[in-house]
């Protein structure tokens, strides 16, 4: 069947099983390219190549230590930093408007809205009301819209009510309190054009800007107002990785951010019309695979979503070889991370390619219309493209599945509401737990997966044990969740590698010593977490013995996530360093001078050992400045 | 003779070398581009155990093992010390390629029919294109012994 491989070469992953199907796989992956991309170019990789302008690209060298319109490696740097944090910023903020605009359609149309409790919440939080859930859903989703769309001059409403009060008041004195989030994006992309703003620090602090209107409206809203839509998460076990796809069914593949956009099709897919027409073609019915963030974001709620979802698949670049096993029909795309490689494998494998959202049209798939009233419509016609799809490639294009991949029992579903409830809705048992030394601290290990820091996972995952081995719990959302689980750390016998007494509670409690918050798009929520512990404790969130790494952070996106933990005042650490490493004063402020302006730093560090001791040291000192032995 | 020399340490793998050879070697009438696999540089970058780069280029050897292997005369040392290659006599034999010590040498990979080699950038004046394309000195000319 598949007896050639494609080549020799491929780059290491954590998750070995994975390793070994990409490398005997006919077909060329992401992992088969690392390596004739082996050699990087320094001027890049430290940020001093600006091709802003004709006169470009102008480069840094000590005999040329300036380009031609007289910038230097400080201006180059900060630039190009700016533009990708404002260019991931407005990804974030195209998904909290998408988002929004999804719940004030839906409540105007008298849709289903699954959490009633989460819309609560949110309307004592942005003190709105109406006459009912229908009504207070539309004026919850107005708020947020009518802050995105304010201008840079006019300060966001809702970040105050958002905002834990004693950050809000170190981001007043700092002078960077976001206008409409759109707006920052753009006065971003505009301090970063040719011969604009030189000023390094002005444009670092205007990331932290962009950090603060990227964290609290395009990670935590996001989460909150798909809570309302989508129903909020419920801890249960759920399968994850390879095991996952049943062949007997047609598949959909998932990519994206956008969990509310697919929700109309989602629902469809079981309804008993639509099994029936599956029926009719051999197929038991339809199933959703979940793949990148927008799987985990359908795997936190999979409580509501048990017949559509069997469960995540895996990440970012598990994407290639989840289509490899030739059991997907289709692959439906909302957002990003959708590999341009998955092109050339869908071409080959006959799966049909359908993007819903233009921002995230790739070349060779079919982009439909989606939007809120035409979409009953769409739907139908993006059933009969995957029933043909499936009609035409199944029988033709061989299976290479991998039935024992994964595990059947990782802990899902984790967020800040099913967390407290599961602790007896107070993080005291969590805080007295911290206080006593049983758990030294807690480390989120969030962000993407890259396949340059030892390979796939790999940093992600060596730091992960390290980390628990020293009795930190931690807590994941992002890509990084995805190589987690399919490696077993979020699964409760994973106890097994923590350290004793973080051993001993997972134990107790039969959780595991990794937490599985999903998607990214929940460090919002682990940001709730964090403050909500510090409200507790009557301290500023810099002071928690809480620490942040991204370890192998990807895309401006996760730029844009990491100035959010910047803002927060939290220890930020990744593997590789953002293309700063040309400009001296960047890496003053980012790594130094960040801790006198939010109590946050940088720290960089590739080595899973050497980063655990650095972390674990900064959780003791904080631990000591609280009096805790 | 004139020979380029490396610093290593200098080397930004910025790969303009590369593309500089490339570009000094498009046949006439040919549009270059840097996804067609007509265009082959002469030199590349590697990394070594410590992953630092090391250029590698033809060293137009005093002794050339590719000029000792090669049956058909088509690799000549040149009474300036260059190495040079005339495709024409070429028997693809590609015994050059199998004795240069380098691993410089290889055959070209559109067609392998003809050796890929350094010829010191001859239509263009005898002036390296690699080097005068280095951003950091990594590679000079040097007159030699």
């Amino acid at each position: 069947m598949m007896t050639k491989r494609f080549s020799c070469s491929t780059c290491q992953s954590a998750d070995k099983p994975l390793g070994q199907f990409i490398a005997d796989l006919p077909i060329e992956t992401s992992f088969h390219r690392v390596e004739a991309q082996e050699v990087k170019c320094e001027f890049g990789l430290e940020g001093v190549c600006c091709r802003l302008c004709a006169n470009g690209p102008c480069r840094i060298t000590p005999d040329s230590p300036r380009g031609i319109c007289g910038a230097d490696a400080d201006t180059m740097v900060t630039r190009n930093f700016l533009r990708a944090v404002s260019a991931g910023s407005g990804c974030y903020i195209h998904i909290v408007e998408n988002t929004a605009w999804n719940l004030k359609n839906t409540a105007l149309a008298k849709g289903t809205l699954k959490g009633r409790n989460a819309l609560e919440r949110l309307c004592d939080m942005f003190e709105v009301t109406g006459a009912d859930v229908y009504e207070k859903a539309v004026n919850v989703a107005e708020a947020v819209l009518a802050d995105l769309y304010k201008p840079a001059f006019e300060r966001m409403e809702l970040t105050k009510k958002l905002a834990y009060a004693p950050r809000y008041r170190r981001w007043e004195e700092l002078g960077i309190l976001p206008g409409g989030a759109k707006s920052e994006v753009f006065s971003g992309t505009v301090k970063s054009s040719t011969n604009l703003n030189s000023d390094p620090v002005d444009m670092l602090l205007h990331c932290l800007r962009l950090g603060i209107s990227t964290g609290l409206y395009g990670l935590t809203l996001t989460n909150l107002l798909n809570d309302v839509m989508l129903g909020e998460p419920e801890i249960r076990l759920a399968p994850v990785g390879f095991r996952v796809i049943d062949p007997d069914y047609i598949n959909i593949m998932i990519t994206g951010h956008q969990h509310s956009m697919i929700t109309a099709l989602q629902d469809r897919l079981i309804e008993a019309d639509v099994i029936q027409k599956a029926k009719a073609v051999g197929a038991k019915g339809f199933k959703l695979v979940g793949c990148t963030c927008v799987g985990q974001d359908l795997q936190l709620r999979g409580a509501h979503y048990t017949e559509i979802f069997d469960g995540h698949g895996g990440n970012n670049f598990t994407s290639e070889a989840i289509l490899a096993t030739g059991a997907i029909d289709a692959v439906l795309t909302d957002f990003n991370c959708t590999l341009p490689g998955i092109e050339p494998i869908c071409d080959g494998l006959q799966i049909k390619q359908i993007c819903l959202d233009s921002v995230a049209k790739k070349a060779n798939a079919e982009l439909i219309d989606f939007s809120f009233d035409v979409r009953t419509a769409a739907t139908e016609r993006i059933l009969d493209d995957i029933i043909a799809a499936y009609v035409a490639r199944r029988g033709e294009v061989p299976l290479n599945l991998l039935p024992e991949h994964g595990n059947d029992n990782t802990l899902t579903g984790l967020s800040e509401g099913s967390l407290k409830a599961f602790l007896g809705d107070t993080w005291q048992p969590l805080i007295d737990l911290i206080a006593g030394g049983q758990i030294k601290g807690l480390a989120a290990v969030v962000g993407c997966s890259n396949l340059v820091s030892g390979g796939h996972d790999v940093l992600t995952v060596e730091l992960t044990k390290e980390l628990i081995a020293k009795d930190i719990l931690v807590l994941s959302a992002g890509c990084s969740s995805g190589g987690l689980e399919n490696c077993g750390l979020m699964s409760p016998d994973a106890a097994e590698l923590a350290g004793p007494k973080l051993k001993a509670i997972c134990q107790q409690l039969g959780i595991p010593p990794v937490l599985n918050f999903g998607p990214c798009l929940a460090i919002g929520r682990l940001e709730i977490v964090a403050t909500e512990i510090a409200a507790a404790l009557g301290v500023d969130l810099p002071q928690l013995p809480l620490v942040l790494s991204a370890p192998q952070w990807l895309e401006e996106q996760a730029l844009a996530d990491g100035a959010f933990g910047l803002a927060l005042g939290l220890p930020l650490h990744l593997g590789l360093p953002p293309f700063v490493t040309g400009s001296p004063i960047a890496v003053q402020v980012l790594c130094e001078d960040m801790k006198t302006l939010t109590g946050g730093h940088v720290l960089i560090n590739g080595d899973a050992i050497e980063s655990a001791i650095l972390l674990e040291d900064i959780i003791l000192q904080k631990r000591k400045a609280l009096g805790l032995s | 003779m004139r020979r380029i020399l490396i610093e290593a340490d200098k080397c930004k793998g910025c790969k303009n070398c590369s593309v500089a050879c490339m570009k000094a070697h498009v046949p006439e009438g040919t549009v270059f581009s840097l996804s067609d696999p007509q265009f082959e540089s002469r030199n590349t970058i590697l990394l070594d155990s410590e992953e630092k780069c090391r250029p590698l280029f033809c060293r137009h050897c005093d002794k050339p093992a590719c000029v000792n292997s090669c049956m058909s005369g088509a690799l000549v040392k040149n009474p300036d010390g260059h190495v040079l290659y005339d495709r024409d006599k070429c028997a693809q034999c590609f015994m050059c390629v199998m004795n240069c010590p380098f691993g410089v040498l290889k055959p070209d990979r559109a067609t392998g029919t003809y050796v890929v080699k350094c010829d010191f950038c001859a239509l263009h004046g005898g002036e390296p294109s690699c080097v005068k394309n280095c951003p950091t000195e990594a590679i000079y000319v040097k007159e030699v012994e």
